[in-house]
């Protein structure tokens, strides 16, 4: 066994309140694809942080190379072959290609300056290098997200790489794409390049990483070679309890009755072709589909806030029309977005606010707040959610993504009497609270409100809802009744209705041009 | 081969010590800002110094509490002090001579003012301007109406109570004081305890939440330009009569002394966080230290140095607070 590309021991990482990183091992070999799996919170971002120089850790020793190191900045551990590359991209968008790749080396010319030339041939051999056809010239801006991808890809390449470090590069790229990544990481392997693996799919996992190492709240769980785990396995040490105690028991017997949504030949925008679908009283209706399948638009759709052309939304079984959310929310419907910083929370406000802030109306007297009643429903509220939090009068800033999203939860469950639409209910919360979410929402469902549930994970969509219904493209393209749900149906009805689709529309474009 | 990293940081003991600086350093600041003037000068504490001193803060603090508004919903008004000056101005186109006109002098002054805070309001939150933009072109718009109307020179025709508003006194208590008291009760019972209080914080805040919450942002943000507007066109005419005389240029400066003194007084320019006595408290100390300035017989450049600094210092303070 060949030596450490990098070696981690004991590495600790303290913040006031919390221990993102307890004690930690990680050791990569050269020529190894080595995942990193655990939960959101896991510890698995500072980690890479403390690899790439971002974050010092508070103790523990780190070798890199067979040298005991200390990286005083991202700077030293870049110049030292260590290439990072995070979730979000760090591309400029107004810059070209060539002046990404070379960002930090850019080629000298005649007196010492940038040589544009230069650039766009060596920016040209390392995307060739790569396999990948993108103009040098193009404007990152221009560029779909997976050639951005790409670029950022080929930043590494720029230096002599050592170490790789790839965090959940898949999240925004599909089919083609990732084939052609795995097939670079391949390459970088065979180079002796060390490569560091984080995705939440499993799958990948099992394609592409020959070791992998779970952590779950910043603590080592194992390192083991893949082959010597079943997906089972995986999960159940990621999570620290089976998967049968994640999801609450369905209900037994099925929702029947009456419709509290139904939405039929629905076009709104692009991104909402042609969708029907219906939500019965006290049930959990699941839409999957890829990223940008149209499924928050039509979420935006039924609350108010997207222009809708034609087809029909009836709440009740009558006809409903809302142009803002302020209707809708007097008709007792919820709307929990997607994204919790962008358009859910009050970050600055206290937790109260927080909470009541869709239904002014009723802690109001004579156009002045009755502080007594707001603090009264918050502190209910707080108690019935569970929320970790010592007053309602804390600044939902400082509480944790998993009780920020409790606070929504209670926010929305309180006005949401008839239905609650729910887009990716769970992101960036950690699985001890996922669980009270999906108990809080079968809890809802058994009380009479309808759910209509958005996720992209599809362990979630599979585990919780009752019906679900599957889009690509702006249509809904099948339904799954729930003794027929799994994973492997929806995502075959997802990625098969794609390719079907695009056939569809490129011979109907083709008349038209 | 074993390296030690860096040691673990303390914690706990130096934020709950931040948090009581945080609350209470305005005021800590304002109280040894006093004693130094005292010390400096044993005019300082003289009953008619602070009465002088109050007189000067009473316009700029009716500025301040509008402006407070417009700041919490993420915008700012650099109009103000145009406004002050055109409110005068119109203030001496009734040419009275009597006290009667003096209720016709507020209304029309309140009504240009609120016409004025609605289209600025109209240009920020229907239109997209930014708030530096919409209100800086209506201060020059405003000035050249102003100019327009005096052709430069000053007036002096006001009705002889106008002074009354400078250096009255209700129960040994000065009228533009009391006025003040009023206004910033007032409005900050509105801020505080109301509905629209709490939808201007939510608006400030977070606006898109606010509307998917059913708020109308657009409205919250315009009420918020009016409230400004009125509230300096009140402090037009307080300022009016402590001057007298009506040039082209009362009340310069007020546009950025308002913004200052809310900023120091903890209104958050990215909106959504502030109190209203708290930014009166800044009033406070900013006409401290003009006072202080000149009790010290500096130069009045000596101001504007003083100012700027204490500007970044809270700026600094209030950004490391974030951190």
């Amino acid at each position: 066994m060949s030596a450490s590309v990098i070696e981690l021991s004991q590495i600790e990482k303290d913040y006031p309140g919390v221990k993102p990183l307890d004690k930690v091992d990680f050791a990569v070999r050269p020529g190894e694809i080595h995942a990193l799996l655990g939960e959101n919170g896991a510890g698995k971002s500072t980690l890479i942080r403390v690899m790439g120089g971002v974050t010092k850790p508070n103790s523990g020793t780190m070798t890199y190379l067979g040298k005991p190191v200390s990286w005083q900045s991202p700077k030293e551990a870049r110049a030292a072959g260590i290439h990072v590359i995070h979730q979000e991209l760090a591309l400029f968008p107004e810059l070209s290609v060539a002046e990404n790749i070379l960002v930090d080396t850019q080629p000298r010319g005649m007196f010492g300056l940038i040589s544009n030339r230069a650039r766009h041939v060596r920016a040209a051999e390392i995307l060739a290098q790569l396999g990948v056809d993108i103009p040098t010239h193009a404007k990152i801006d221009e560029l779909p997200l997976a050639d951005q991808q790409m670029v950022e890809i080929a930043k590494a390449l720029v230096g002599r790489v050592r170490l790789l470090i790839l965090d959940e590069p898949t999240a925004v790229i599909a089919g083609r794409e990732v084939d052609l990544l795995f097939e670079n990481m391949r390459r970088l392997r065979n180079e002796g390049v060390g490569i560091v693996y984080v995705s939440h799919r499993l799958e990948e996992i099992f394609e592409i990483a020959d070791t992998v190492t779970i952590l779950k709240d910043g603590q080592l769980v194992g390192t083991s070679p893949v082959s010597a785990l079943t997906r089972e396995e995986m999960i159940t040490r990621m999570v620290g309890r089976r998967l049968s105690q994640i999801y609450p028991p369905r209900r037994t017997a099925p929702a029947g009755g009456r419709d509290v949504l139904t939405v039929r030949n629905l076009k709104a925008g692009p991104r909402v072709r042609d969708v029907s679908l219906n939500v019965k009283v006290g049930e959990i209706v699941g839409v999957a589909g890829m990223v940008g399948s149209g499924r928050t638009e039509v979420a935006e759709a039924i609350f108010g806030t997207r222009a809708v052309e034609s087809g029909g939304i009836e709440f009740d079984g009558k006809p409903f029309e809302t142009k803002l959310p302020k209707g809708s929310i007097a008709h007792g419907l919820g709307f929990l977005t997607e994204s919790r910083k962008d358009d859910g929370l009050f970050l600055g406000l206290p937790i109260s606010a927080n909470i009541v802030a869709p239904d002014l109306d009723g802690i109001t007297k004579h156009g002045l707040i009755d502080r007594k009643q707001e603090r009264a429903v918050a502190m209910r509220q707080i108690q019935d959610f569970s929320v970790a939090t010592p007053s309602p009068d804390v600044k939902i800033g400082n509480l944790s993504g998993g009780n920020q999203q409790k606070v929504l939860f209670s926010r929305w469950s309180r006005i949401a009497s008839r239905l609650l639409i729910l887009d990716e209910p769970t992101r960036g919360v950690d699985i001890g609270a996922k669980v009270e979410i999906y108990r809080i929402v079968r809890r809802l469902a058994d009380s009479g409100v309808g759910v209509l549930m958005i996720s992209s994970e599809l362990p979630e969509i599979v585990g919780l809802s009752d019906r679900v219904f599957v889009m690509a493209q702006g249509y809904v393209v099948g339904e799954i009744k729930c003794d027929a749900l799994g994973e492997e149906a929806i995502m075959e009805l997802a990625v098969r209705s794609v390719g079907h689709r695009e056939a569809e529309t490129d011979q109907r474009a083709e008349p038209v041009g | 081969m074993m390296v030690p990293l860096d040691t673990p940081m303390p914690r706990s003991q130096s934020i709950s010590m931040a948090s009581v600086f945080e609350r209470y350093g305005l005021m800590i600041f304002l109280v040894v800002l006093m004693t130094v003037a005292a010390l400096a000068s044993p005019t300082f504490l003289r009953p008619a110094n602070l009465v002088n001193v109050l007189t000067i803060a009473a316009p700029l603090g009716m500025v301040v509490v509008g402006q407070t508004f417009v700041i919490l919903v993420r915008g700012l008004d650099l109009s103000v002090a145009s406004l002050m000056a055109t409110v005068a101005v119109l203030a001496t186109a009734f040419k009275a001579t009597t006290n009667e006109a003096i209720p016709m002098i507020f209304i029309a002054a309140i009504a240009l003012s609120a016409v004025v805070g609605l289209v600025n309001g109209w240009l920020v939150a229907k239109r997209n301007v930014s708030p530096f933009l919409a209100t800086l072109a209506m201060m020059i718009i405003l000035q050249g109406i102003r100019f327009a109307y005096t052709g430069g020179a000053p007036i002096s025709t006001l009705p002889p109570g106008m002074g009354f508003l400078a250096s009255g006194r209700i129960f040994g208590v000065p009228v533009n004081l009391i006025t003040l008291a009023f206004l910033a009760i007032a409005f900050g019972i509105v801020l505080h305890r109301s509905r629209l209080g709490r939808e201007i914080f939510m608006v400030g805040s977070n606006p898109k939440a606010a509307f998917l919450n059913g708020v109308a942002p657009d409205r919250v943000v315009i009420l918020c330009y009016v409230i400004c507007s009125v509230c300096a066109g009140i402090g037009g005419l307080f300022l009016l009569g402590y001057v007298g005389t009506v040039s082209n240029w009362v009340g310069q400066g007020y546009e950025l002394d308002s913004i200052v003194a809310a900023v120091m007084g903890g209104v958050a320019l990215t909106g959504g966080r502030g109190n209203i006595f708290a930014a009166l408290l800044g009033v406070a100390v900013l006409v401290v230290i003009n006072n202080l300035v000149l009790l010290l017989g500096f130069p009045i450049e000596m101001q504007l140095i003083i100012k700027g600094v204490i500007i970044i210092g809270a700026a600094a303070f209030y950004r490391t607070r974030l951190a």
